[in-house]
C-alpha cells in the first residue's frame, strides 16, 4: 500500500438516506474511537483545530490500552510471567517504535512535499497506532482461540504477524488518506517511511523477545537482527503439535 | 422505531426481501434477535443430529449440540472484528446491525440445512451402519461425506447470496458490499474452521469411541493439520 494508490476511505452513506451528517465534535476516548472507525474525516479536521492535543493524547491512550489487551491475549499462550510481561513489552515496543520513527516521519513527509505541522503529524501517527490496535483487539478473540488450541510457536507467531499486517494495512490507509487531506501529499517520502516503520516494529519484537514463548531472562541476552532470528527459528525442528513448546520450562527453548 | 420489535419472518428472510430484513435490522429491539437465533439453533441442530446419527444416536445428540455451537461461537468470536471492518470498508452500520446481518445469513443457512435434514436422516438410515463398513472396498463413507459437503455448500451459497443483496442495499455500492462480504466471509471461515476442529467429531469414526469432544480437542489447529497434510502429499 502506498500513498499514491490509497484513496480516501469511501464516504459513509447516511443511514436515513438524507444529507451527509455534519461534523461531530470529538470529545473523549470513545468519541475518538468512533471517529477512527466511522468518521475519519472529522478526526483529520479536528487535528487542525486548537485543542487537538487532548484528542492526540486520547488516541495514544487508546493505542496503549488496546495493545495491552492484545498483549494479554499473546501472554495467555505461554501463561505464567508472560501474562504481564507480554502486554508490557508490546505496549512499550509500540510506543518506542512510534517515538523512534516520529522524527523521520516528519522529515520524510516534508521531503515529499507535505505541508503539515508537527502536531498534525503526531496526530496522524497517533491515529495510525490507535486504529491498528483497535483492530488487533477485534482479532483478539480469534487469536485467543488459536492460542489455546496449539502448542506451535511458529504457527502462533505467523498468526500474530498476519493479524498485525492486516491491522497495519487498514491503519496505513487511514494515515495516508489523512496526509493527503491535511498535508497535500507526502509522496515518496511517506513510502520510504512506511517501510522503515514496519521494519522497526518487526525488529522491536526481536529486541524485546520473548513475547510469545518463554525464556530464562526478561530480555534477550544477545542482540540479533530479526531476519537471522526468524531464520534460525525456522531451521530448528518443530513438528506439528510438538509438545513442550508452550509451557516448556524457562531456558528449554530459544527466546522468541 | 427502536421500541418496536420486528420479528424476522422466515418467508421474508428466505425470499431475501431486503426492506423487511432491513427494518428488522434497524429495529434495535432486544427481542428481535431472538428469531434468527431460534432458526440457527433449530435448523442446525437438526442437521447436526442427522450427521451424527450414522455413527450412533448418542453421537447424533452430541452433534445436535455442537453444530449450532460452531455457528454461535463463530458469530460471537468474529463479531467485534466484523463490526469494525464494515465501517472501515465503507459500510456505515452499527456493531449491532453487522452482528444481526451475519446472524440473519447464518439463519438462512440453518434453515436450508434444517430443511435438508430429513433427507440426511433418510440417508443415514439407509446406509450400512458406520461401525459395519468394511475397511476396504467401500465408498459409502465418501458418498455420505459428499452429500454433507454438498448440503452445507448449498446452504452457504444461499446465505451469502442473500447477505450480498442486503449489503448491496445498505451500502448503496456493489464494490463496498463486495469488500465487506469478502472480509466477513474470510474471518468467519477462518475462525469457524478452528471451532469445527475443536468440537470434532461430528460424524465420528468406527474405531474411536463416541464422545462429546476428543481428549486432544485443543491440540493443534485446523490449518496446521491441513498444512502438514499438504507437506506429506508433496514430499
Amino acid at each position: 500500500m502506498t500513498p499514491n494508490d490509497v484513496s480516501l476511505p469511501p464516504p459513509l452513506p447516511p443511514v436515513d438516506g438524507g444529507a451527509p451528517a455534519p461534523e461531530v465534535p470529538i470529545q473523549g476516548v470513545f468519541s475518538a474511537m468512533e471517529a477512527l472507525l466511522r468518521r475519519p474525516a472529522d478526526l483529520w479536521s479536528h487535528l487542525r483545530k486548537p485543542g487537538a492535543g487532548a484528542t492526540i493524547l486520547a488516541l495514544i491512550g487508546i493505542a496503549a490500552l488496546c495493545m495491552g489487551v492484545y498483549g494479554i491475549v499473546i501472554g495467555t499462550f505461554a501463561g505464567g510471567d508472560q501474562l504481564w510481561a507480554a502486554p508490557l513489552k508490546v505496549v512499550l515496543g509500540l510506543l518506542i517504535s512510534a517515538l523512534i520513527c516520529l522524527p523521520s516521519l516528519y522529515i520524510f513527509a516534508c521531503l515529499g512535499g507535505a505541508k503539515t505541522k508537527l502536531s498534525e503529524v503526531v496526530g496522524l501517527l497517533a491515529g495510525l497506532l490507535a486504529l491498528m490496535t483497535i483492530l488487533l483487539v477485534g482479532f483478539a478473540p480469534i487469536a485467543w482461540i488459536f492460542g489455546q488450541s496449539t502448542d506451535s510457536l511458529g504457527w502462533m507467531g505467523f498468526l500474530h504477524l498476519g493479524f498485525w499486517a492486516v491491522a497495519l494495512g487498514f491503519a496505513l490507509r487511514f494515515f495516508f488518506a489523512g496526509f493527503r487531506v491535511l498535508g497535500q501529499g507526502g509522496g515518496a517520502g511517506l513510502k520510504a517511511w512506511m517501510i522503515l516503520f514496519a521494519l522497526v516494529m518487526v525488529q522491536m519484537t526481536t529486541a524485546l523477545r520473548p513475547i510469545l514463548g518463554q525464556a530464562p531472562t526478561f530480555l534477550p541476552p544477545e542482540k540479533r537482527f530479526f531476519l537471522s532470528h526468524w531464520t534460525q527459528h525456522l531451521k530448528e525442528p518443530s513438528p506439528a503439535g510438538a509438545e513442550g513448546q508452550r509451557g516448556a520450562p524457562a531456558g528449554a527453548q530459544p527466546a522468541r | 422505531m427502536k421500541d418496536t420489535a420486528y420479528p424476522l419472518e422466515i418467508p421474508n428472510l428466505l425470499r431475501g426481501e431486503v426492506k423487511s430484513i432491513e427494518r428488522w435490522l434497524r429495529s434495535g429491539h432486544p427481542h428481535a434477535s431472538a428469531s434468527p437465533l431460534v432458526m440457527v439453533l433449530v435448523g442446525s441442530a437438526l442437521y447436526g443430529a442427522s450427521i451424527g446419527l450414522w455413527r450412533s444416536p448418542l453421537q447424533a445428540g452430541f452433534a445436535a449440540i455442537k453444530f449450532p455451537s460452531v455457528i454461535i461461537l463463530t458469530t460471537l468470536g468474529t463479531a467485534l472484528l466484523n463490526g469494525m471492518l464494515a465501517p472501515l470498508l465503507g459500510l456505515n452500520i452499527r456493531f449491532r446491525e453487522s452482528l444481526g446481518a451475519i446472524l440473519a445469513s447464518f439463519a438462512i443457512a440453518s434453515l436450508v440445512l434444517g430443511a435438508l435434514s430429513p433427507v440426511a436422516f433418510f440417508l443415514a438410515w439407509n446406509m450400512v451402519p458406520l461401525g459395519e463398513i468394511p475397511s476396504a472396498g467401500s465408498n459409502v463413507h465418501a458418498w455420505v461425506k459428499l452429500f454433507h459437503v454438498g448440503s452445507i455448500g448449498l446452504a452457504g451459497v444461499a446465505a451469502h447470496v442473500r447477505l450480498w443483496q442486503l449489503l448491496k442495499k445498505l451500502a448503496g455500492s456493489r464494490a463496498v458490499a463486495f469488500r465487506v462480504l469478502g472480509s466477513w466471509l474470510a474471518t468467519n471461515l477462518f475462525l469457524g474452521s478452528q471451532f469445527i476442529w475443536i468440537l470434532r467429531p461430528f460424524i465420528g469414526a468406527p474405531w474411536l469411541p463416541v464422545e462429546f469432544l476428543r481428549p486432544d480437542a485443543f491440540r493443534g489447529s485446523f490449518f496446521e493439520t491441513v498444512f502438514h497434510d499438504v507437506l506429506q502429499l508433496i514430499s
